[in-house]
């Protein structure tokens, strides 16, 4: 039994930061442009097949092919912000629908250029750690190290750069952040790339676990709208709570229930936040 | 002014020759298979391989029915393996687009739900599904080219449970309809050959973590994964994480050719060792001619799957023409019913299923259990539903 409990516990740690990296880019793109962003998935399935292709194709190291995920992925959000989301800043039910549209156009992209049979992605690392009975599987290992590694750079970024200032005031209220000189033209488009390469890289980080196909965006995207919407919209703190109570519930309701009663027990959570704190663990009421 | 006689005479032969095509007649099939999704390996493996018997039809001119040349054509819709997008498809095939034989569906739930649109206006379906009640007296324009788990699960496991000394087994399924009815299938047959099903999960078909699963499944020290009643890349998910949480046993997959995808998804090393089903012995020089095709054409690995329904086209294409007509689908069906022997590219194919079903829809073919080897499969006994050697 604890050699249950251990494990549960390292899985769900494991799962927890997985989901994070994905539910922060959400809800950065949320708190920046206002925008639910149904694509998400999308750009994690993108980061799955440019470290695909990185990797198998072109023969690149995958610190390297990681790297260029994320710098590639900056650039797209920058462009899709330009191009798609821009004429919607004001209108988020119109620019939820853009979303999904867009989301639509990468999916379909993705089928037409790589067909829709999943592709094969060496394993990074082989084996596991074992500590007494507990057992970690080194490839979790390496994307858990990678993923706080981006995590913590990101955190240091937003928090101690000039221009994460500048976003995280335009988070809080634009016309005083542009009063103070903070240039939305910029730190808009940068803000909506760093959201949507936080999902790339994770995408990039995942795709030896979890495989690649132009199908595998919609779980990760399902998991970081529970995690945001538990945590709060907007909310990194909340995020990363709500990404580690989910991680770790799936996994202890998993091996000590039974799978499908995992997802009924964090529904239930969902529903049972919303009700209580309809803006979620940490989140601000709406102004 | 000769020039121009000859001109004239040119143009004349043209435009006669334009009439000519303009009047050549075309048999269309539909192709309503799973093209997005988990099913999608299945779905094109099946799209393709009534593209490629339509090509060896077209390729002498058309198929000859009565005289007449047909030129088959293949019009293919997607279900994304959804009952309800099926039927939405079955709908447009047979009465816009008004073909009489459709290839298809992948899932069980679509071929139930698109029965009763099919049986009625006698569309001849030839189905993937699993499910028993695909195949019944009364739904006779219903036929199956493939062995399902019903016709190969006990021989397989009896032979790996003598053979692999194996006395517990752990197994994932989906869960819904499909899932359980495997889980209970399978159950039995391990039972039937003296092992037991020691540890079941059930999980949503959308989820790619299996750790926490597999965690409860090897902490009751299984001998064997079994990954049957799982959509190949499930399959090669559940493979890679057993082996990443430190599983050493045997991992078995009793149904549904799926090698392939599961090594593209787990890779090599995790896959090495494993039993599957296999559907066909690329030592038979007639299927290994047919894999070259198929990857030349498409350049992709074929799926399992393709070479039956390649094999149940053609035997749909030479009923047609036996029966000697194409709108006439009761004809064809008697037609279909008692081709016998037929040489395909997977050996001799007889229709059976009579006991089992009630009609001899069921195409009874030979399967084989293969050992993973670098990614590849060796078979290593050779299966009737009698059992296997």
């Amino acid at each position: 039994m604890s050699f249950l409990i251990a494990q549960s516990l390292v899985n769900g740690v494991i799962l927890g930061t997985l989901y994070l990296m994905m539910a922060i880019g959400f809800t950065l793109v949320f708190g920046v442009m206002r925008i639910v962003n149904f694509a998400h998935g999308e750009f994690y399935m993108m980061g799955a097949f440019a470290a695909l292709i990185g990797v198998t194709w072109l023969g690149l190291p995958y610190a390297l092919t990681l790297a260029l995920t994320v710098a590639f992925a900056i650039l797209l959000g920058a462009l899709v912000e330009r191009v798609v989301f821009r004429p919607f800043r004001s209108d988020e039910l119109s620019g939820m629908i853009a979303s999904l549209g867009l989301a639509m156009i990468l999916q379909n992209g993705a089928l037409l250029l790589f067909g829709p049979d999943p592709q094969a992605f060496p394993s990074m690392v082989s084996g596991v750690f074992r500590i007494g009975e507990m057992i970690i599987p080194k490839s979790r290992s390496l994307a858990l190290g990678v993923g706080v590694v981006i995590l913590v750079g990101f955190y240091v970024f937003l928090m101690h750069t000039r221009f994460g200032r500048g976003l995280r005031a335009l988070v809080q209220d634009q016309e005083v952040a542009a009063l103070y000189g903070v240039r939305p033209e910029i730190v808009y488009p940068l803000g909506l790339g760093l959201g949507i390469a936080l999902a790339a890289a994770a995408g990039g980080l995942m795709a030896p676990l979890f495989g690649v196909s132009p199908f595998i965006g919609a779980t990760p995207l399902l998991k970081a709208f529970i995690v945001v919407i538990l945590g709060g919209l907007g909310s990194i703190p909340g995020a990363a709570l709500a990404a580690m109570l989910l991680g770790l519930i799936e996994s202890f309701t998993s091996s000590f229930v039974s799978a499908s009663a995992a997802d009924i027990v964090t529904f239930a959570l969902v529903v049972g936040v919303l009700l209580v704190r309809p803006s979620g663990i940490l989140g601000r009421g709406e102004s | 002014m000769k020039h121009r006689a000859i001109l004239g005479a040119a143009a004349l032969l043209t435009l006669l020759a334009g009439t000519a095509l303009a009047q050549e007649k075309t048999l269309k099939i539909g192709a309503l298979v799973t093209q997005s999704g988990a099913g999608a390996s299945w779905g094109n493996g099946m799209k393709r391989a009534a593209e490629l018997a339509a090509a060896d039809a077209n390729e002498d001119g058309g198929l000859d029915v009565d005289g007449t040349k047909y030129k088959v054509e293949v019009i293919a819709y997607d279900d994304g393996y959804k009952a309800n997008e099926a039927v939405t498809a079955a709908n447009r095939l047979v009465f816009e687009d008004k073909v009489k034989y459709i290839i298809g569906t992948v899932g069980s739930a679509p071929i139930l739900a698109i029965q009763p649109i099919t049986e009625k206006a006698g569309v001849i379906t030839m189905t993937l599904g699993f499910t028993s009640q695909a195949l019944s007296p009364d739904k006779s324009y219903t036929f199956r080219p493939n062995p399902t788990t019903g016709e190969v699960a006990q021989p397989q496991i009896d032979w790996l449970v003598k053979n692999k000394d194996i006395k517990t087994v752990g197994a994932l399924f989906p869960n819904d309809e499909t899932g359980e009815a495997i889980a209970k299938d399978i159950g039995a047959a391990y039972k039937n050959a003296g092992a037991e099903m020691t540890a079941t999960e059930f999980f949503e078909r959308n989820r790619v973590d299996f750790i926490p699963l597999l965690t409860r499944i090897v902490a009751q020290g299984v001998d064997a994964i079994e990954l049957d009643g799982n959509s190949p890349v499930t399959a090669g998910q559940i493979v890679q994480q057993a082996r990443d949480i430190g599983f050493d046993g045997v991992i078995i997959r009793t149904g549904g050719p799926a090698t392939q995808e599961i090594v593209n998804v787990a890779g090599e090393d995790a896959t090495e060792g494993m039993y599957v089903h296999s559907a066909y012995d690329p030592n038979v020089e007639t299927a290994a001619a047919y894999e070259r095709r198929y990857v030349d054409t498409y350049g992709d690995a074929m799926n399992g799957f393709s070479p039956f329904f390649y094999d149940g086209t053609k035997m749909l294409l030479k009923a047609i023409q036996e029966s000697g007509t194409v709108d006439d689908t009761k004809a064809v069906k008697t037609a279909l019913e008692n081709i016998h022997d037929y040489k395909g590219v997977l050996g001799t194919l007889n229709w059976t299923g009579k006991d089992t079903y009630g009609i001899a829809h069921q195409l009874d073919s030979p399967f084989y259990i293969a050992k993973v080897e670098g990614g590849k499969e060796v078979i290593v006994a050779r299966c009737t539903t009698a059992g296997c050697e």
